[in-house]
């Protein structure tokens, strides 16, 4: 015990220490944070998101790294926890010195985690976490938490309208995931399709991780509904899909972002041909700097990036674009210019996609709608 | 009322899924008394070697499940040797907390070496659903429980007419006497834990065309595995169909007519509610603890 | 038991001097969560380590702490200073309520009703939206006067130094000597006109009270409450504490808290292979300190 605090105080002076004789005059090293579920059932798409920061840093870094050194990046694993969050994001501050920070993707755990992060003044960019309640808590005009992509309200309201007018689905069922991703989205799915004129004929959870939806798309089955939409993970998303096409189910599924997925094809088969998903990134894009970063990343990791590796890869890029704008490795004046990135363009998202976060921290652009014909899905064009 | 059948052709296929896991279970906790919380990673194991034995191989189904047998047996008497026999069985605490290890061992090597994403493993059976009057099913899933029918009867007869089901009848029923009557006490233990083992490898294999393999996977299908080995009596084989098929059953028709929501709170209220009654599980003698 | 009692204080003292000495919120956090941690093994060792129960629903009691002082504070704009009694004692009467069932089973069966009743709490706690929040459970506001971290550090030591003196005090009284008997032989215990239902009904009302304390103490520390904080894994890691530090032991479940709550900060270089290291330690330990590790320092000093 006693002599795993003297290591501890050792290393807390040391890192006093470093603050001290570092000057701003001195070149200094850029050094991000990134907060991800590596481990438990998030580390599906935990892994994806990564593998898109690290392809990030590895291009920034050949570009030169920030303030002439490379960009120094420090991983934490929070296994989707709130307590871990916490506790990762303190570690990373204080013992990395990190000065701002990519993560997380569960959104109740980003919620816990940038309260931290913003007492030290360190800003954070989501990873994934899609509910739009983590921004909104943000106070206007004064955001520490920034999310490079639209939240689930957008995403709710975009996935309602397409049903509607383009699938032209007048009744649904809802299938959500009790978490706050499914829900949030599912809510607002609700809301705005009936607004919009729809008719929701029920609207039904699952628990993270369900495995058998034999009974709920039975009774699917029986409403006749025109079209499902899925609130959820890529995993339930498939099961869901191959079920229904084994019950002879013949009807339009629609999917949440997070299907966006050529491993979803594959695990559904042939019942996954036309269903429909609402994608922010397709490597096919007509964005002009995300087709760069898809070509780039089949060329470095020999397979299509995702929309996990899309919006990984604008997390950390928005972030070293701010810290190389803000010419010092600062959290505040590094959050000082990410609301000021209206210029910088991001991979998601149609052509001419930038990063421009409004007062709450987010940022909009129009959701696509993808298509699988002929087991590869097809982006319908934005409107 | 219309659906009702298709429903309670839910819970037969599910039921008989949680049937085949607690087979295995049934040997190692309720004779063996062995907690074992890593029987849900054999299971997922189970799978993956199916995975590897159809996909990366190319095995037709049935030496695929040979190899799954092989395999998990030989897992299944290294994990006795080096984990469990020095733990002994003096602590079941102990065992619990090794095990528990095990577990988060396992999860976290399935997750460094197959990757997060889910696979699936081809059956060779016919694609497609099967129509039968109002109920759809497939190939797949009617082949789980022909499975576990034929598992469940095959393990009946090793129990009945084999030395190893003799000696562990005996020792289930009085360890002392067993030994003193000259069985092999500890060759009846690893025997009985390899079968433990393939059973779980195997249930895991056969659900893994049907449901996906995720690193994950077991955590879930243990807890369902304890509950049918609790409420249908340690180591009772008989018990284990009627509450697992039970637990289906009821599974299903909660899903179907309350929502999945509703389902896993009913499922371990009914298991307060049988051990609060019947403490010694539905088929299970009542013996008083000294 | 005085020199327990004395070896504590200056433990507490020392630790008090964690913010001082180690400049900076990350240890301060840590020595938080060990707090907790320490609670939760501490009290769970009563129902375990003393009255020979198993039991895999302490994180249930742990949120039900959590979850009374959240919605406490929502809905009636209560403080912290009542919402420590009240999640204290919501949690104590939850444990009366498994307690009750829980008196028909035995070990193996008990341990499959108790992760029966942490499931059940959990799925409540994540479906109930209107009254817990659902998935995105409640947020909770700092404490008037707490609101530094060492502040709220000095805050959740002194509740935890306050939680072992109890403890400590209990297993040292008749009342232990009641639970060992029960531990040991109940129908003995039973035998010589001992009411050995009312001796675990209060023991498993004592132990989830204060499991529902240190609930409180979390739900300020993370500033809100979310269920899966509370599952039944939460629930296998406090009794992976008790019996990896040893049961029935003062310092076994101290120990044995500290131990796993700072292990995986150490841990944390190995990166992707901590979780595979992590497993393969407990399982080592066990085999090599089978009672845990105050009992096997114990045995070697009596040797």
């Amino acid at each position: 015990m006693a002599t795993l605090f003297e290591t501890a105080k050792a290393v807390a002076l040391g890192l006093s220490l470093t603050a001290l004789s570092a000057p701003a005059v001195h070149a200094e090293q850029l050094k991000l944070g990134v907060l991800l579920p590596l481990s438990g059932s998030a580390s599906l798409a935990g892994t994806s998101i990564r593998e898109g920061i690290e392809f990030a840093i590895k291009t920034a870094n050949e570009k030169g790294g920030a303030f002439g050194e490379p960009v120094k990046v420090f991983i934490e694993d929070d296994e989707g926890n709130p307590t871990k969050g916490v506790t990762a994001v303190r570690k990373l501050v204080e013992q990395d010195g990190v000065v701002a920070i990519s993560g997380t993707y569960v959104s109740a755990v980003a919620a816990a985690e940038t309260k931290v992060a913003r007492e030290y003044k360190v800003p954070m960019v989501s990873a994934g976490s899609t509910s739009s309640a983590v921004t909104d808590a943000n106070t206007a005009g004064d955001p520490w938490f920034f999310r490079a992509f639209p939240g689930s309200v957008a995403q709710g309201r975009q996935t309602a309208e397409d049903t509607l007018n383009r699938l032209k689905a007048k009744k649904t069922v809802v299938l959500f995931e009790n978490s706050i991703y499914g829900k949030s989205l599912a809510d607002q799915f609700k809301k705005d399709y009936e607004a919009a004129g729809g008719k929701i004929l029920s609207m039904e959870s699952y628990n993270p991780g369900e495995k058998d939806f034999y009974s709920t798309l039975t009774n699917v089955r029986a409403q006749a509904p025109d079209a499902v939409y899925i609130a959820g993970l890529m995993d339930s998303g498939a099961q869901i899909i191959k079920q229904s096409g084994e019950l002879g189910i013949k009807i339009q599924i629609v999917g949440s972002g997070s299907m966006m997925s050529d491993k979803l094809i594959e695990l559904a088969g042939p019942a996954s041909e036309g269903f429909a998903v609402s994608s922010m990134f397709e490597p096919s894009t007509p964005n002009k700097h995300g087709a760069e970063f898809a070509k780039a990343f089949r060329a470095a990791y020999g397979k299509d990036a995702d929309v996990y590796s899309a919006l990984g890869y604008d997390s950390m890029s928005t972030l070293i674009e701010a810290a190389r704008r803000a010419g010092k490795p600062d959290g505040a004046a590094i959050r000082q210019q990410l609301m000021k990135l209206g210029d910088f363009p991001l991979v998601q998202g149609p052509d001419g996609t930038t990063a421009k976060f409004d007062e709450k921290g987010g940022v909009a652009f129009t959701i696509g709608l993808a298509i699988v014909r002929n087991g590869k899905r097809v982006w319908m064009p934005f409107d | 009322m219309a659906l009702l059948p298709q429903f309670l052709a839910n819970g037969v296929v599910i039921g008989s899924s949680y049937v085949l896991v607690a087979l295995g279970l049934t040997l190692i906790f309720g004779i063996l008394k062995i907690v074992n919380f890593a029987h849900g990673e054999f299971y997922v194991l189970g799978g993956y070697l199916a995975v590897l034995g159809s996909q990366l191989l190319g095995f037709p189904p049935l030496p695929a499940l040979v190899l799954v047998i092989v395999c998990m047996a030989a897992f299944g008497w290294g994990v006795e040797r080096f984990i469990f026999l020095p733990i002994g069985k003096h602590d079941p605490t102990n065992v619990i907390i090794a095990s528990f290890g095990l577990s988060i061992l396992l999860q976290n090597v399935f997750l460094k070496v197959a990757g997060p994403e889910p696979m699936i493993a081809k059956s060779g059976l016919p694609a497609g659903a099967i129509r039968l009057g109002s109920v759809f099913l497939t190939s797949e899933r009617i082949a789980i429980v022909a499975a576990a029918a034929v598992t469940v009867t095959v393990l009946l007869v090793v129990l009945r007419f084999t030395w190893v089901g003799l000696s562990l009848r005996a020792l289930s029923e009085n360890a002392t006497v067993a030994r003193i009557s000259g069985i092999n006490v500890r060759r009846v233990a690893v025997v009985t834990f390899m079968i433990g083992s393939s059973l779980a490898g195997l249930s895991g294999a056969l659900m893994s065309s049907v449901f996906m393999v995720q690193p994950g996977g077991g955590v879930l299908v243990v807890m369902k595995a304890f509950i049918v080995v609790v409420m249908a009596g340690m180591g009772s084989i008989e018990g284990a169909i009627v509450a697992g098929l039970g637990l289906g059953v009821v599974e299903a028709l909660v899903t179907g007519y309350l929502g999945s929501e509703m389902r896993d709170i009913i499922g371990f209220l009914i298991v307060i509610a049988v051990l609060a009654v019947r403490p010694q599980g539905l088929f299970g003698l009542k013996t008083e603890r000294s | 038991m005085r020199t327990n009692l004395s070896l504590l204080l200056l433990l507490a003292i020392l630790m008090a001097l964690v913010p001082s000495v180690l400049q900076g919120g990350y240890f301060v956090n840590v020595a938080i969560v060990v707090c907790i941690y320490v609670v939760l093994a501490a009290s769970l060792d009563l129902v375990m380590g003393w009255t020979g129960m198993y039991s895999f629903a302490h994180a249930a009691f742990l949120g039900v702490g959590a979850y009374t002082a959240a919605i406490l504070g929502r809905d009636l704009g209560t403080s912290f200073w009542i919402n420590l009694p009240a999640g204290t004692l919501v949690a104590g009467l939850f444990g009366l309520l498994l307690g009750l069932p829980s008196l028909r089973a035995q070990g193996h069966f008990l341990a499959i009703m108790t992760i029966a009743f942490q499931t059940v709490v959990y799925l409540i706690l994540a479906q109930w939206t209107d009254f817990t929040g659902g998935q995105y459970g409640i947020s909770i506001d700092p404490i008037e006067g707490f609101g530094s971290l060492s502040a709220y550090f000095y805050l959740v030591l002194g509740v935890t130094v306050v939680a072992l003196i109890v403890i400590r005090l209990l297993t040292g009284s008749r009342f232990g000597d009641a639970l060992r008997a029960v531990r040991d032989d109940e129908t003995l215990a039973r035998t010589i006109g001992m009411n050995t239902n009312a001796i675990k009904l209060i023991a498993f009302a004592i132990s989830s009270s204060l499991a529902g304390a240190a609930g409180v103490l979390s739900a300020y520390h993370i500033r809100g409450v979310t269920p899966d904080d509370y599952t039944v894994m939460t629930s296998a890691s406090i009794v992976t504490m008790v019996v990896l530090g040893g049961r029935g032991r003062f310092w076994g479940p101290i120990l044995g808290a500290a131990l796993l709550v700072l292990l995986p900060e150490l841990l944390s270089g190995l990166a992707d292979y901590k979780h595979i290291f992590f497993g393969a330690l407990l399982i080592a330990v066990i085999i090599v300190a089978p009672q845990g590790l105050a009992g096997t320092l114990a045995q070697r000093r009596a040797k």
